[in-house]
């Protein structure tokens, strides 16, 4: 045996012993679940509020640790960057996990992602204010054509996916219209309830509420079917435009991390998910729940960024 | 709706929603005093605390941490001149002088009275005059918050009466510090050098607390004494007595300014603040005493500040639409137990809506109470050996600026503000300028570019609703009164008394920093 032969032999075999050792027992200790977002935000309570149904069913503690910043950059890197024990875990929320690397130079990609579970899934919505002309995506559309740029909507910034919403109807309906982001979707809604802009895209989640109190006209909701919560907003391929975006949350862990543990959260999080008490929460904070297993919430990514990508290169949405 | 305030008080004088209540008056307090440490922060983390807990007993909790935290800001800045919170800033004006000149305590005591009265007339507004008002915030659009956000800005022009250009040296870099970060109207990259932590641009709680906590902290470790021990409050009876009395018109200016402040989404305490300062001093006979230790400038910036907090609650419950980022938490907490804001929220769940909205009144008179207690306490800070104070003050800062964001990164950021903010101390720039400069620059500059592409770049869309022209009005006033008063002086020959008093160059009002 050559020297060091025996000390890799040894480092070898303690690596492929590790993860059998780390499955068989796992979790032996608390959890952290970093979020990307600030304390107190929509993805925070989602979090927050998922986590103890989960922390049950694992049978360990879990940590919720909040990394704001660069609209969730920071938290995606510390993330992508964490041991991949199965011991971190956070959410990831598309458009941006998608978008940033596209926009950017990070220090992280998609494949730095083990996906574990798709928690939340919130289509957009195309809204109007309630005494609006337009009565249907149609209406609006045809307005357009005659008067490109005439028509005014507000998003929750560049690159986000109600602004990549509009990015793609501009394309698929042959229109232009002029974009005016902000900062939150409620500033988008109170702009729209002024009469400040003419339409407002944001979530069904965060729409759904004034649609049915009528506050807001819904004309479309980018989905691939209508929502339970809507059930009277034709969806846009009704409409006549092939389009389905909205806001994913999901959870995932470093790439590298166990199958075995990777299945094992998942199986966790969807027994959190099914949970009765849980479900009544998240229809309080308006969530439209969708579970994914790891493989199909993996495709699910992929897919999505195949399109951003070909959207980026197509037409940049910032310079 | 009496019917519903009367279903709301058993609920709300029950032991365990008055034990929370009391609580948390107390815990925002701390909080508020804290620099580094915000009510958003304390009540974002309390939320899911209270999952499990009754309704009334979260959201009387929250209450309370709202209100405290907003006075709770005062105490440091009158003791320590470092405001605890933004909304601070102004107290630091006419508060801390107070404090050299040996009345400590009693500005204390003015702040604590203007937050309790501020508090209590924007819960009123609250419960009384919801829909109206919610109608009125509406109204504010990209171009109304733009003017106002202006005429914060021409406030400014007041502060730097002594040294105008070094005044305008430190808006500068305020106005140059706002811009760090991605632009979100293009989603360009502005002065971030490539660096992760800076793309989200320089949380404002990272710049006040390095720019006001550290230099305070070194010059006190450099000091014997940054106050010596005969010239604070005595503690004991005042010889003069507060002239409450003359406080009352203050008040009244300070409640309306927050309560419309506070209906305005985007603007916050630390605006609504600012503006009654201002507003006091612009009303004021004798303005030469402003900055200097004047009564009304701490109850002006006190009472605005509290009355921002509950009028910032109109449009978020009844439309869904936080005021400021305090409200926004609230409103997140509010979600949490199953409250969804709207019109219907007053019916629906009408005990525990109306009993959240009593709440912020009941703690708003807690507060009192309980500041009173702490007053006696606090003002034990002037007497602490200043090589403990140092250090304390330096520990804490430290702490409360790493929980902001968990980020180290933000630590150094607020230690390389404080070494700038020493070096500007020793120059002599004065440092209010920047830091409004960082508030209000880019509230002003996005929606400015908003309204240009709502208006298609048509300068004339800034001037097309009624608000925005007696805004303009307003601004336009504001800044040429004083001009055209000097210049008539100088066309006549003779200096008057009152266009000397009036007159922000001639004044020669002396800022702390």
């Amino acid at each position: 045996m050559k020297p060091g032969m025996k000390t890799r032999t040894v480092a070898i075999a303690a690596i492929m012993l590790m993860p059998l050792s780390a499955m068989a027992d796992y979790p032996e200790r608390a959890v952290q679940m970093i979020i990307g977002y600030s304390a107190g935000g929509g993805t925070d309570i989602a979090a927050r509020t998922l986590a103890p149904y989960i922390e049950k069913e694992l049978g360990t503690d879990i940590t919720v640790i909040n990394r704001p910043g660069a609209g969730g950059e920071v938290g995606f890197t510390a993330l992508a960057n964490a041991e991949p024990d199965g011991y971190t875990i956070g959410f990831i929320n598309t458009p941006n996990v998608l978008t940033i690397p596209i926009e950017r130079d990070t220090r992280y990609e998609l494949s730095d992602f083990q996906p574990v579970a798709s928690v939340v899934d919130d289509p957009d919505g195309f809204n109007v204010g309630p005494d609006s002309e337009f009565a249907s995506l149609e209406d609006l559309v045809a307005y357009a054509k005659e008067h490109p740029g005439e028509i005014t909507y507000g998003t929750t910034g560049v690159g986000s996916d109600d602004h990549l919403a509009a990015l793609a109807l501009e394309r698929l309906a042959g229109i232009e219209m002029t974009h005016v982001p902000f900062p939150g979707a409620a500033d988008v809604r109170q702009a729209l309830m002024g009469g400040h802009i003419e339409m407002g895209i944001f979530n069904i989640g965060e729409a759904a509420a004034d649609v049915k109190a009528g506050r807001i006209k819904m004309l479309a909701q980018a989905a691939s079917q209508r929502s339970k919560e809507l059930p009277d907003v034709p969806t846009t391929a009704e409409a006549g435009y092939e389009l389905t975006i909205g806001s994913n949350r999901g959870i995932a862990v470093p790439a590298g991390v166990p199958d075995a543990i990777v299945q094992k959260l998942s199986s966790a999080i969807e027994a959190a998910m099914n949970n009765e008490e849980f479900q009544k929460a998240a229809a309080q904070q308006s969530l439209p729940l969708d579970y994914q297993d790891p493989t199909t919430y993996q495709q699910t990514l992929q897919d999505l960024q195949a399109r951003f990508q070909t959207l980026w290169d197509e037409s940049p949405w910032s310079q | 709706m009496w019917d519903s305030i009367l279903s709301a008080l058993p609920l709300l004088f029950s032991p365990a929603v008055l034990l929370a209540m009391a609580g948390g008056t107390t815990i925002g307090v701390l909080i508020g005093a804290l620099p580094g440490l915000s009510a958003t922060m304390g009540i974002a983390v309390l939320i899911p605390l209270t999952f499990t807990m009754d309704p009334l007993v979260a959201l009387g909790m929250m209450a309370g941490i709202y209100n405290g935290a907003m006075y709770g800001g005062a105490i440091p800045a009158i003791l320590l001149r470092i405001p605890g919170t933004p909304a601070g800033i102004a107290t630091v004006f006419d508060g801390h002088p107070m404090a050299k000149k040996g009345q400590g305590l009693e500005a204390m005591k003015i702040a604590l009275t203007s937050s309790a009265i501020g508090g209590s007339v924007s819960a009123l507004a609250l419960l009384f005059l919801s829909p109206p008002l919610a109608a009125m915030a509406l109204k504010f659009g990209p171009v109304e918050v733009f003017w106002l956000a202006i005429f914060g800005l021409a406030a400014i022009s007041v502060l730097l009466s002594d040294a105008p250009i070094k005044g305008l040296i430190s808006a500068c870099l305020g106005l140059v510090i706002g811009m760090v970060g991605i632009d979100s109207m293009t989603g360009n990259e502005r002065f971030t050098f490539n660096v992760m932590d800076l793309m989200g641009g320089i949380d404002i709680l990272v710049l006040l607390t390095g720019l006001y906590a550290i230099p305070p902290a070194l010059t006190l470790a450099q000091e014997a004494m940054l106050l010596s021990r005969n010239s604070i409050g005595s503690g004991g009876r005042t010889r003069s007595g507060i002239g409450w009395r003359r406080l009352v018109p203050t008040w009244c200016r300070a409640s309306v300014i927050g309560v419309i402040v506070g209906i305005i989404p985007g603007t916050g305490g630390n605006i609504a603040a600012m503006l009654s300062w201002n507003e006091a001093r612009r009303v004021a006979k004798d303005k030469s005493r402003f900055g200097k230790g004047a009564p009304e400038g701490v109850a002006a910036a006190e009472c605005a500040n509290n009355a921002d907090n509950a009028a910032s609650l109109i449009p978020a419950l009844t439309l869904g639409i936080p005021g400021s980022s305090v409200s926004a938490v609230i409103l997140g907490g509010l979600l949490v137990h199953g409250m969804l804001p709207g019109p219907d929220l007053f019916t629906r769940s009408a005990p525990v809506t109306y009993g959240f909205i009593l709440a912020m009144l009941v703690t708003s008179i807690m507060l009192f109470v309980i500041g009173r207690l702490g007053a006696r306490l606090f003002i034990n800070v002037m007497y602490m050996p200043p090589l403990l104070l140092a250090p304390i003050i330096i520990a804490l800062t430290t702490i409360g600026v790493y929980a902001i964001n968990n980020s180290l990164f933000d630590v150094w950021l607020m230690l390389a503000f404080g070494v700038m903010g020493w070096g500007m101390e020793r120059l002599k720039i004065p440092l209010a300028p920047a830091v409004l400069a960082v508030i209000l620059g880019p509230v002003a500059e996005s929606n400015l570019r908003r309204a240009m592409l709502i208006g298609r770049h048509e300068v004339s869309y800034l001037f097309s609703s009624t608000i925005a022209i007696v805004m303009v009005t307003i601004i336009v006033l504001t800044v040429l009164v004083p001009v055209i008063r000097r210049l008539l002086t100088h066309y006549r020959g003779r200096p008057s008394k009152l266009a000397m008093a009036s007159d922000p160059e001639r004044a020669r009002q002396r800022f702390e920093p």
